[in-house]
């Protein structure tokens, strides 16, 4: 079913689709999927996936029956469990969750760092069907967990979360995906750091092999604000993980991290694009991927700095190991440099596991499988050493063993 | 930045074209435009046998259904192909001159104005000169010396009569006229170029020369170069380009094709410093060059060295395709932009054999208001195991108004293949100004310095021949615009 078609029969359960505004935007989205020529080698978007699954889908979506839950523990600490994207509204002095209003569908189509021609973003403002909006009040300093669960097969889930930290509030986020059936999620994150505000957002990834998840995030970065992003996928579906982030205001920061671990068939596509805007800012991109059997993963790292965005610092890393003859690797560290007084780098390398250092291990009475692991457990323990929270190290820790275990 | 260095970088920026000058000779052109009476045109003017003819109207029909591609950093006009001439050849040079006397005298004054006076460097330098003046090869040198040794080094024209065998085999062999718009474009209308055949288990003794230059106005270049290296043989190669200063912007789209064989290596050196064109943006040489080697054979090598300082549009990735086992492809330049340059250049590494090994050094140096994009490709086919490739590209930018730019693409699909990128972007270190001032050297001495020290890496790489007149190139282009 063309996309049209699938747009208007689906049309009232999809999110603000009487408001005019909104309508003339998804006609004009609607006329790039119908004229587009999606041209696979130009479009960072489109590389190694299965493009008519995407775009000839089957729209399906329930709305949950129970109300999502929220906890509030002791400790500044809250429990959310967002049920097919939605959860229910909940405001206390600290944090204030809503359903996502038509203020708060931002279309991009101002903003130039996500590409027009991003079709998964597009899809996902055209068929909206869920979504909400965390406040984060002032000068609180808190903890959120998010389980997002999809209770049924062949859902198709349009999500759009927005996320508000106020001045001077910090907040740490766990966002949890694990699901087991066959759906597919679209969200799309945008998250807005007011000043000398500081979000750490780690994004746990195991999705089972029929489970697709396409994760979009745009971030903006307000004077003295920081915001770090870790993904951790372990997914054994398709995941694409695109993350932006602006640094608008003086002295902020981003810091885009991932590390994923894939096997069989699966693909991966990841994406990490930093705008400098302002001076003094700082920013670091680094992924890392471990890739078996036929696994396919693409990364691409921009690093934009405007001419008024003297020194900047940006950094960027990308290091890949394949474990299999099979498997492939593509990376493409952007450097995009208008202003002079800035430092910038980029590093990448893709290869196998170093021989001499399973020589070494071997050596020592290692197997081979054994010594094989241990490395690939030390080419991440940066990433994993820097964990604070117990219990998600644990989490990780048990589903990098798992992984490992398929190591052959 | 300080006051004195914004002054030098003034004095500097305004800094003229120095080989701007017009020769006046006669021209004897086709009509303006393209279409297949031009190329009929040119083959009946250069002689050329049929096949030849038919080779060159495939080229353009598939040119015809091709559109220019559009990926890189690089913002002009439309080209108007049909205001272009294809064909410009001095009048009377139809039949070749036998020696020097006998080339028109003016021309003869062009390049003493350049500085590349022949019959010295007949004597000196132990270099063949074959000089392209527009579309007509006017003179070629040394030849003899290198016919004893079998060595074949005259113009791609001369190699269509003499050599069909060689031409028919190995001519599109590398880039395939469909390869893109540029390369169709060339192979339907290239006039002129060299041709190369090292027989098998020479070292060439004398580094090959050739002088391109651009001469009558709207006449777009389309050279064809073409080297071949037997087993075991050795070449290098030197390319140099300077232009007169024009108004209209002009088109030149070369294609150079190397064919490496068994343990054969050639080394290809290019300075290129055409008219970039006036402070304000205005005229300046479009430069669309395809240049791609192909190690055919095991353990062969091919090394691409460039200065690029000219042009005020540069599109140019020479690459190699690493077919043979255990061959080699090296890649190292220097791309330096002022004004309203814009340069996307690179290179692309493509390894398909066993243990083929690649480096990749690129500096670029952005000044003025002019975009410098470093875009390379490193691919690791399934089956070239144990390859191996290294990275650098560093950029220096100097003022906020330029941009530097690295976009490199990395793809690889094989699991024993190791790459290594890395890449760095900054501004002269103020550190190292203030101690080389301390030292007695003026400003623009301490900036000449530290960026011939950026770039000695990528100039060492280059024939004796051509060290000088790089490092000359690379001191006008940069001293004291650095600050």
């Amino acid at each position: 079913m063309n996309i049209q078609d699938n747009y208007q029969k689906n049309k009232k359960n999809i999110f603000f689709s009487d408001n005019k505004d909104i309508q003339i935007h998804r006609e004009k989205l609607i006329n790039i999927f119908e004229t587009d020529r999606f041209d696979r080698k130009n479009n960072e978007s489109l590389k190694n996936i299965n493009l008519k699954k995407f775009i000839e889908f089957k729209y399906k979506y329930l709305v949950p029956e129970e109300t999502s839950v929220i906890n509030n523990n002791q400790d500044n600490s809250y429990s959310i469990v967002s049920v097919n994207g939605q959860c229910s509204s909940f405001k206390d002095d600290k944090i204030e969750i809503t359903k996502i209003l038509y203020e708060d569908y931002n279309d991009f189509s101002k903003n130039n760092t996500i590409e027009k021609n991003d079709h998964f973003v597009n899809l996902n403002s055209l068929f909206l069907n869920s979504g909400f909006k965390i406040v984060i009040k002032k000068n609180n300093n808190i903890k959120i967990k998010i389980s997002n669960i999809v209770t049924d097969d062949n859902l198709t889930i349009f999500q759009k979360n927005n996320y508000i930290c106020e001045e001077g509030s910090s907040l740490s986020l766990i966002e949890e995906y694990e699901n087991k059936n066959n759906s597919t999620s679209n969200i799309l994150n945008v998250i807005n750091l007011e000043n000398n505000s500081k979000l750490n957002h780690f994004l746990i990834q195991d999705n089972s092999s029929n489970h697709n998840l396409i994760i979009t995030s745009h971030s903006s970065c307000k004077k003295d604000s920081t915001y770090t992003q870790k993904v951790y996928n372990f997914s054994e579906g398709y995941v694409r993980n695109f993350h932006y982030s602006e640094l608008i205001e003086i002295n902020s920061e981003a810091d885009l991290q991932g590390i994923f671990f894939l096997k069989d068939n699966n693909t991966s596509n990841n994406k990490t694009f930093v705008k400098h805007l302002a001076e003094d800012c700082k920013s670091n991109q680094v992924y890392k991927g471990i890739l078996n059997d036929r696994a396919k993963a693409t990364y691409f790292s921009n690093t934009y700095v405007d001419q008024v965005a003297q020194k900047t610092e940006g950094y960027q890393l990308s290091k890949g190991i394949l474990l299999s003859d099979n498997a492939s690797y593509f990376s493409k560290p952007e450097l995009k440099i208008y202003a002079d007084d800035v430092k910038c780098s980029h590093g990448s390398t893709i290869g196998p596991i170093d021989e001499n250092a399973i020589y070494y291990l071997r050596s020592r009475g290692m197997s081979k499988i054994a010594a094989t692991k241990i490395l690939i457990s030390s080419f991440i323990n940066e990433e994993l050493s820097s964990i604070n929270d117990d219990l998600m190290s644990e989490t990780i820790q048990k589903k990098l063993v798992r992984y490992l275990s398929k190591v052959k | 930045m300080n006051s004195e260095t914004l002054n030098t970088l003034d004095t500097y920026s305004k800094n003229k074209y120095k080989y701007g000058f017009v020769t006046d000779i006669d021209n004897e052109k086709p009509k303006k435009g393209l279409n297949e009476d031009t190329i009929k045109f040119i083959s009946l003017k250069k002689n050329e046998p049929d096949w030849m003819l038919e080779w060159r109207l495939k080229a353009f029909s598939k040119w015809k259904r091709m559109k220019e591609p559009k990926w890189a950093n690089l913002n002009f006009p439309e080209i108007d192909y049909q205001d272009i001439y294809y064909y410009s050849a001095p009048k009377g040079f139809e039949k070749k001159p036998k020696d020097l006397s006998e080339v028109d005298p003016k021309l003869i004054e062009t390049y003493n104005k350049l500085g590349i006076p022949l019959e010295e460097q007949k004597v000196l330098a132990g270099v063949a000169v074959d000089v392209v003046f527009d579309s007509v090869s006017v003179a070629t040198t040394y030849k003899g010396e290198l016919e004893k040794l079998g060595i074949i080094f005259c113009s791609i024209g001369e190699a269509i009569q003499k050599h069909p065998d060689l031409i028919k085999k190995y001519l599109g062999s590398v880039i395939p006229a469909g390869d893109h718009s540029f390369s169709a474009l060339n192979s339907a209308v290239f006039t002129d170029g060299s041709f190369v055949y090292i027989p098998e288990g020479v070292k060439c003794p004398m580094e090959l020369s050739t002088y391109f230059r651009i001469n009558a106005e709207n006449t777009g270049q389309f050279e064809r170069t073409l080297i071949i290296a037997d087993k075991g043989s050795y070449v290098s190669y030197l390319e140099g380009c300077t232009a007169p200063k024009r108004d209209d912007n002009q088109l030149h789209a070369a294609n150079v094709e190397l064919i490496a064989l068994e343990d054969a290596e050639i080394k290809y050196s290019t300075v290129q410093n055409w008219y970039p064109g006036d402070e304000d943006g205005k005229g300046g040489i479009y430069n669309f060059v395809t240049k791609r080697g192909l190690c055919a054979g095991k353990n062969s090598k091919i090394s691409w060295t460039q200065v690029e300082t000219g042009s005020a549009i540069t599109w140019k990735y020479p690459s190699c395709i690493l077919k043979g086992d255990n061959s080699i492809g090296e890649f190292y330049s220097v791309a330096i932009t002022n004004n309203f340059q814009q340069a996307d250049t690179g290179t692309k590494m493509t390894h398909i054999g066993k243990n083929t090994k690649s480096k990749i050094i690129s500096k670029g140096i952005s000044l003025g208001k002019s975009q410098n994009t470093y875009r390379g490709e490193v691919s690791f086919l399934r089956k070239a195991d144990k390859a191996r490739n290294y990275t650098q590209c560093d950029s220096l930018l100097v003022g906020n108004k330029c941009g530097a730019h690295t976009v490199p693409y990395i793809d690889s699909k094989n699991n024993t293949a190791v790459i290594e990128h890395e890449a760095s972007t900054s501004k002269i270190n103020e550190d190292q100004l203030y101690y080389c001032r301390q030292r007695g050297l003026s400003h623009e001495e301490a900036v000449s310095l530290i960026v011939n020290g950026f770039c000695k890496q990528v100039l060492q790489e280059l024939p004796m021949e051509f060290a000088v007149e790089a490092q000359k190139l690379v001191s006008i282009s940069l001293e004291g615009s650095v600050g």
